[in-house]
């Protein structure tokens, strides 16, 4: 990062936030901390960060409704950190608007790829705007609506392709099962996993080298899907 | 239930007491056309006959009231004066007076026998219900169905409006509110108690037309105290086994707690010795020892991880707190992720997958399923020597789909087989292989959570845990677009 991002943590855990404050600031980021919701509200409306990190388990309030108070009057980046078996808080969380989640427990390296990734979606207009993504050997260009694998055209159905360009538009973020359906079908459709289930493996077929072990679509269950590009 | 009796039981007294006016008339009309050629003592002999059958068909009181009415139609009909209440011999009075007073005492001698008849039988019947309701009530294992039965047994041996058992289900009784709560209606013309031997078990109450008769409360008392005893019996029953089933999980726990705080020492010991080393200024680590180290730290993090996960798990699948999100999913996909993790894990095995591409959609809860197949590879990594490969292998079969999860362990004995799946359950020595014997329960829990079926089979080569998952759940199709 160029200059030093600021990141909100807001966590209940003191050894967390001790852990996450030791670690963010040695990765040049400025960091601040709050251990309720309460106070992260208040610190995210005083410091206006770049990112928050927010746990969902929180002593005062819940963290979906910490996510949607946010939501309701800045799009900074917020990544929940959730435990495990509480799929629905965090798909919950991520379709209110939170950017992406982790599951504790998490690698440094997981957590810093997602704080890439959120800070770069969330950058101004013209650096976000990417026209091409890349992922190994394809290149999918968002503009010119098509898709190249080793520089050969792919012949995509038009649903397949607008699901690819959310897909892609949205590198290394999940997105959730509800999200694309309503976003490449239509919000009546968000409840119809099975559409995306037919599709992505149509559009495995056509782009991965081995379908049955995706290395761009992955899955994650439970939650939705992550395209994976290059950096 | 409600029964309703043609006439009331004052009608039908009515009724009998015409009865026996109508037999003397009849009489009357028999004997009249021929008063010319009979003498009087015959005469009143004959009227005995309606006196004699009303008292002992309808009892005393009409017994009585056919005498009298017959001692006026002989005076009227038979001895001169006719048509008169009069008499004019002495001996005619004196037969018609001897006729009165021998009738009524008749009457009222065959009446007392016939309710003496009337209680013994009512007696015989009381004993023969009593006796039925216990039968009854002996066969049953449930509260509600013992309330029921005492219900119907005490509507149809009464012939009451209606009944209600109420069982008390705590010791406090019934609160008055509850009782008044339905005010408006008439009070129950009868409240039993059920006592049990240590306290209230409930009572009954009964609605009827007419109250109840001493000899009925007494029945109903007893009835009650039979309702006493099938709730106490029952109620101790369903005590036994709760007893039973706290005792079963107290053992449970007890095994659990030792595995577990074995298997969470472990991990922690490896990190607490590793992490301790890095920070120790006293032995200097060259980089490679150091890496080494760090991965261990790492490693023995994840298990832990697992350990609490599949803990975690257990607990909701024994408290039946395991709530399916269940969507369309696909089975490579979950399988395909859950091989993913594995990966990362570790390369000890070499994992693949033969799962056809034309496979239906499948209705499940996908971040269970992907536990399951991380489970089962995990066992297979357990189990199966270092190097060898795992297989998962899928397969459409009618109505349900086939799931294997293969290795190349040795066989594993009959007995195992079943047992395998059972909580904390090791093939081998407990020493050997690590982990709480926690996997395949969960396996199993979530399989049948999902209503298909689990089990362990020994291969030609190796040995496979199998599944079956149902595709047809109540019709539900997926909607596939066209386009």
């Amino acid at each position: 990062m160029k200059t030093a991002a600021h990141i909100l943590v807001i966590d209940d855990e003191p050894q967390i936030l001790r852990a996450l404050r030791t670690i963010l600031t040695a990765r040049e980021f400025r960091v601040s901390t709050a251990g309720t919701g309460e106070q992260g509200l208040a610190l995210a409306a005083a410091e206006q960060p770049d990112l928050i990190i927010l746990d969902l388990s929180l002593p005062d309030m819940d963290g979906v409704e910490v996510c949607r108070n946010l939501r309701e009057w800045t799009q900074t980046p917020v990544v929940v950190l959730s435990v495990r078996d509480s799929e629905q808080d965090k798909v919950r969380a991520l379709d209110i608007g939170a950017d992406d989640y982790l599951t504790k427990p998490f690698s440094i390296d997981e957590l810093l790829a997602r704080i890439r990734v959120a800070l770069r979606h969330s950058a101004p207009a013209p650096a976000r705007q990417k026209t091409v993504v890349r992922a190994g050997p394809l290149e999918i260009d968002l503009v010119n609506l098509a898709v190249r694998r080793h520089g050969e055209e792919v012949k995509l159905t038009a649903t397949e392709f607008r699901l690819l360009a959310y897909l892609a538009a949205n590198a290394g973020r999940v997105l959730t099962h509800r999200s694309i359906l309503a976003h490449v079908w239509d919000p009546a459709d968000a409840d119809h996993v099975e559409y995306l289930r037919v599709f992505i493996r149509q559009l495995r077929k056509k782009l991965e080298e081995d379908p049955e072990q995706p290395q761009y679509i992955l899955n994650e269950p439970g939650v939705g899907y992550r395209f994976i590009a290059d950096e | 239930m409600k029964v309703d009796p043609f006439f009331s039981e004052r009608q039908q007294r009515a009724i009998h007491v015409l009865f026996a006016i109508v037999a003397a008339l009849l009489v009357t009309a028999l004997l009249y056309p021929m008063r010319a050629y009979l003498e009087l003592a015959i005469i009143v002999l004959v009227y005995f006959l309606p006196v004699g059958l009303s008292a002992a068909r309808w009892g005393m009181i009409p017994g009585i009231v056919s005498a009298i009415a017959s001692f006026l139609l002989i005076n009227y009909f038979f001895i001169p004066p006719y048509a008169r209440f009069a008499v004019h011999q002495l001996q005619d009075l004196v037969v018609l007076l001897g006729f009165l007073v021998l009738s009524v005492s008749v009457s009222r001698l065959v009446g007392r026998m016939r309710e003496g008849l009337a209680v013994a039988q009512a007696r015989e019947n009381e004993t023969a219900r009593l006796y039925e309701l216990s039968v009854s009530l002996s066969r049953l294992a449930g509260e509600a169905e013992i309330v029921s039965s005492l219900e119907r047994f005490t509507v149809e041996t009464f012939l009451a409006g209606r009944v209600e058992v109420l069982p008390h289900n705590d010791a406090a009784p019934t609160s008055q509110a509850a009782t008044d709560s339905r005010a408006g209606e008439p009070p129950p013309v009868l409240v039993a108690s059920m006592q049990g031997s240590q306290r209230l078990l409930g009572e009954i109450r009964i609605w009827r037309g007419k109250p109840l008769s001493s000899a009925e409360e007494r029945l109903l008392r007893a009835f009650a105290t039979q309702g006493a005893q099938g709730l106490e019996r029952v109620q101790l029953a369903s005590a036994q086994a709760r007893a039973k089933v706290l005792e079963e999980s107290d053992r449970m726990k007890t095994s659990l707690l030792s595995s577990v705080s074995h298997e969470l020492r472990t991990p922690l010991a490896t990190i607490k010795a590793a992490v301790s080393s890095l920070n120790s200024n006293e032995v200097t680590l060259d980089s490679a020892a150091r890496a080494d180290l760090l991965q261990a730290i790492e490693e023995e993090t994840d298990r832990l991880n697992q350990l609490v996960g599949n803990l975690l798990s257990m607990s909701r699948i024994e408290a039946g707190a395991l709530k399916l999100q269940q969507r369309w999913n696909e089975l490579a996909e979950i399988a395909a992720s859950a091989v993913r993790k594995a990966r990362a894990a570790s390369h000890s095995h070499s994992i693949s997958m033969d799962i056809p591409e034309e496979l239906p959609l499948v209705w499940v809860d996908d971040v269970l399923m992907e536990q399951v197949f991380v489970n089962l590879i995990d066992n297979s990594r357990k189990y199966s020597p270092e190097g060898t490969s795992i297989l998962i292998k899928a397969r459409k079969r009618p109505e349900r789909m086939w799931v294997q999860v293969s290795n190349a362990g040795p066989a594993v004995s009959e007995a195992d087989l079943e047992q395998i799946f059972e909580k904390f359950h090791r093939v081998t020595a407990a020493d050997q292989i690590t982990g709480t014997g926690l996997g395949l329960s969960i396996c199993k829990g979530i399989v049948l959570a999902h209503q298909g079926q689990i089990w362990a089979e020994n291969l030609e080569r190796g040995f496979a845990i199998e599944f079956t998952l149902p595709t047809d759940i109540e019709g539900k199709i997926p909607r596939i677009p066209d386009e």
